[in-house]
């Protein structure tokens, strides 16, 4: 005879009637949980989910993006990629792309956003004009650039008698990188602005009758105040630095000889220039490695600091 | 009550599906067969142009297809993706044969050899063009127009520089230093927002300096691309850029439009590119500015003083296919007929000069019936299709290359710049040759003289 310890299974006949109603109950609201978030969910599986899989796996192919003849060839697109000299210098701009971002534009986002913190009347106004770059589309932004700026026949450059900086390989980058980092910080005062008028202000009032310097209200005061919003916003830059593509394509399209070809041009150049659309998801892998990168790092510092 | 509004609503709903399938389908207005062709987003005033000769033309021409053409600046990307889905238009335009090819190779465009059979196009085009767009013996493209590169001058600016219209390529060359002297740009052009443009270039250095028996060779895998010819022809077109002969330092900020409008505006004597500019140049010299006499055209003049003079760099404009999921494959294969006619030839190069230079063998075009610039187009393409003929030509590299060797061609500007040396940038172009050729993507081209 076998004995067991564990206690005998209720049956459900045996239950109250109210814990059976209240079981019916959650049963039913869970469903119709499931069911309010099944288009979403379904939406992200369709149009992320199932592409990011696919990318992975064409990563390991000779894909050319037509038709369905694929061969698995391994780590063979990595390996090219990887001994390909061009693929080094996409890399390089993208980290440099990087640090322009993460310190010219925050800069100035904060600077702006400090300035028209106490303006209370005119701020809507700036407010507006500043966000104008960042709601025109890249291909507006890069047009006016590209033929007053840049037009070494009748634009700025052209006018000052000095090579627009788009020709040159020695500044292309920086030429591309200026446009959308002009398009860019607008959007940053905004955001910056919206976290500074969070401060207490009882805390910026104890800090100046306390006789602080506004450099120190703003060190001690301000600053921690909109850590979240800035460790946000930089983790958010990291990612789209490695996702650049719009002003480098529109502007320069990764030239003069490569100079400014950046990680998304290089993919781009694969998959609709030489039908290797391997190669391009291969390129498109790492690129996201290194957005995962900084979104793991995020939520590390996030955590830690709800911990604390 | 409810039930009835929810019998209501899935009426609607039907109704709305049946109305947008009924859109999606073939089925045009009065019974015809709709026809989709999807052609690159041209300036309004030609695609007017398009729609008159082509589009009502061929629509009044029979009673059973009805023509749309879709204009779009992405349309080769677009072409792109729907075919990887079996969609896309009946009639696919496409970058050129070695497109095509690529295309054809997956299964997704249509044999057109019956239609070829059935038109008798092998007998009417020229066998270059025709034998292009072959893979394995069946026939899966046709250009819609042959182009060459050669030179357009401003005779007003060459008057002024005190110079004539250059005969050889030494007077081209001094030509361009007594502008440069006189503070204007040797010639003018650029790659400003299509990379591609460099193919122009490397490839009139390989067919003018290697020749285009060299390519051919190299192509067919007889010889390597860094042979010394190539080398040569790679390192002479790095000389040529260097020496500001390619818009000078400002290359990489023009493009083909602003470079005719500098033209017309006499900051340069020249412009050196594919033939397929004169579309541009009608927007600044015209009756209307009163400047088309200015402008002239001629072949690039032989480099190699052993080489036939003209010796073209011949390309096509574009490539005309079927597409393999076309449920109107005969209309699509009537329309492509009708682009290859004598008739449509002559009517879209009365307006519309540059891009239509049919690969008619017989190309019968009197260039004394036409008026602006179409006449001196007329003039140059009957030109080239007799030196086509004559077998004197080199290939260009849009054209004629698989595609990632092309691709790896546009990059021809890291040699320029001094960022690699020609050997390393051949060694380079072998690699992604050999790759390739083993996937049999090399399209069969005719051997011509060097």
């Amino acid at each position: 005879m076998v004995t067991t310890l564990a206690p005998a299974p209720v049956s459900a006949s045996t239950r109250p009637p109210a814990a059976r109603r209240r079981n019916t109950h959650l049963r039913k609201r869970t469903l119709v949980n499931y069911a309010l978030v099944a288009p979403a969910l379904l939406l992200s599986i369709i149009i992320v989910v199932i592409p990011g899989i696919l990318t992975l796996l064409f990563a390991f192919t000779d894909w050319s993006g037509v038709g369905f003849n694929v061969d698995f060839i391994g780590i063979q697109n990595f390996q090219d990629i990887l001994a390909d000299p061009v693929f080094a210098t996409s890399l390089a701009n993208n980290i440099k792309w990087l640090v322009l971002f993460l310190t010219i534009p925050v800069v100035i986002g904060l600077l702006t956003a400090m300035l028209l913190l106490r303006r209370k009347r005119i701020r809507t106004f700036y407010q507006v004009i500043y966000l104008m770059p960042y709601v025109l589309a890249p291909v507006v932004n890069a047009l006016i650039w590209q033929t007053v700026i840049y037009n070494p026949n009748g634009g700025v450059f052209g006018l000052l008698g000095i090579q627009p900086p788009t020709a040159m390989t020695a500044t292309s980058l920086y030429a591309a990188a200026a446009v959308d980092m002009w398009h860019y910080w607008g959007f940053l005062t905004i955001v910056y602005l919206g976290a500074l008028r969070q401060t207490p202000v009882d805390q910026v009032e104890a800090a100046i009758v306390d006789g602080a310097s506004g450099w120190k209200v703003f060190r001690h005061v301000y600053l921690p105040s909109i850590r979240s919003t800035l460790l946000l916003m930089g983790v958010m830059t990291v990612i789209f630095s490695f996702l650049a593509f719009d002003y480098v394509f529109l502007l320069t399209q990764g030239g003069p000889a490569h100079s400014s070809e950046v990680m998304g041009t290089y993919a781009y150049a694969f998959a609709f220039s030489s039908f290797e659309f391997g190669k391009a998801a291969a390129v498109g892998i790492i690129m996201s490695f290194f957005g995962l990168l900084a979104s793991i790092l995020y939520t590390s510092i996030s955590r830690r600091e709800l911990v604390r | 009550m409810k039930r009835k509004r929810l019998v209501a609503a899935a009426i609607g709903i039907a109704a709305a599906a049946a109305i947008t399938l009924a859109g999606c389908s073939g089925s045009g207005a009065g019974g015809r067969q709709t026809l989709q062709l999807w052609f690159w987003g041209a300036p309004p005033q030609q695609q007017q142009t398009m729609k008159k000769v082509l589009v009502d033309e061929f629509n009044a021409s029979q009673k059973k297809y009805n023509l749309q053409v879709n204009f779009n600046n992405a349309v080769d990307k677009n072409v792109q993706v729907a075919l990887s889905a079996n969609k896309g238009p009946d009639i696919v335009y496409g970058s050129g044969p070695s497109f095509s090819a690529a295309y054809a190779a997956q299964g997704k465009l249509a044999d057109m050899t019956p239609y070829a059979k059935k038109y008798g196009w092998e007998d009417r085009i020229l066998p270059t063009m025709y034998q292009a767009g072959t893979v394995d013996g069946k026939l899966y493209s046709l250009p819609n127009s042959i182009e060459d590169i050669g030179v357009f001058y401003n005779k007003k600016v060459l008057d002024k520089l005190g110079v004539g219209i250059p005969k050889t390529y030494d007077d081209l060359v001094a030509d361009m230093d007594k502008a440069a002297a006189a503070g204007l740009y040797p010639s003018v052009t650029g790659n400003q927002g299509w990379k591609p443009v460099n193919q122009n270039y490397i490839s009139l250095f390989m067919a003018q300096v290697a020749g285009g028996k060299t390519t051919y060779d190299a192509l067919q895998g007889t010889i390597p691309w860094t042979d010394p010819a190539m080398v040569k022809a790679v390192q002479d077109s790095a000389d040529f850029y260097k020496k500001g002969y390619l818009g000078g330092k400002d290359y990489s900020t023009l493009n083909f439009d602003q470079s005719v409008q500098l033209l017309s505006k006499e900051k340069s004597p020249f412009m050196i590119g594919p033939s397929l500019i004169f579309q541009f140049a009608s927007n600044y010299f015209n009756d209307k500015a009163g400047n088309t006499s200015d402008l002239g055209y001629m072949p690039f003049p032989s480099i190699e003083g052993d080489r036939p003079n003209p010796y073209a760099t011949l390309g096509t404009t574009a490539s005309l296919s079927i597409n393999a999921a076309s449920k109107n494959k005969d209309g699509a294969a009537a329309v492509i007929d009708y682009m290859m006619s004598d008739k449509f030839t002559k009517e879209m190069n009365k307006s519309w000069p540059g891009y239509w230079a049919v690969p008619l063998k017989n190309f019968d075009l009197n260039a004394d019936e036409y008026s602006g610039l179409s006449k001196p187009f007329v003039t140059a393409m009957k030109d080239t299709i007799a030196g086509v003929n004559e077998k004197h030509y080199g290939f260009f590299v849009g054209t004629f290359f698989p595609p990632a060797t092309a691709t790896a061609f546009t990059d021809i500007d890291s040699v320029w710049l001094g960022k690699e040396s020609a050997t390393e940038f051949l060694k380079n172009v072998q690699t992604t040759f050999d790759k390739e050729k083993a996937k049999g993507l090399v399209p069969p081209i005719p051997e011509p003289v060097n």
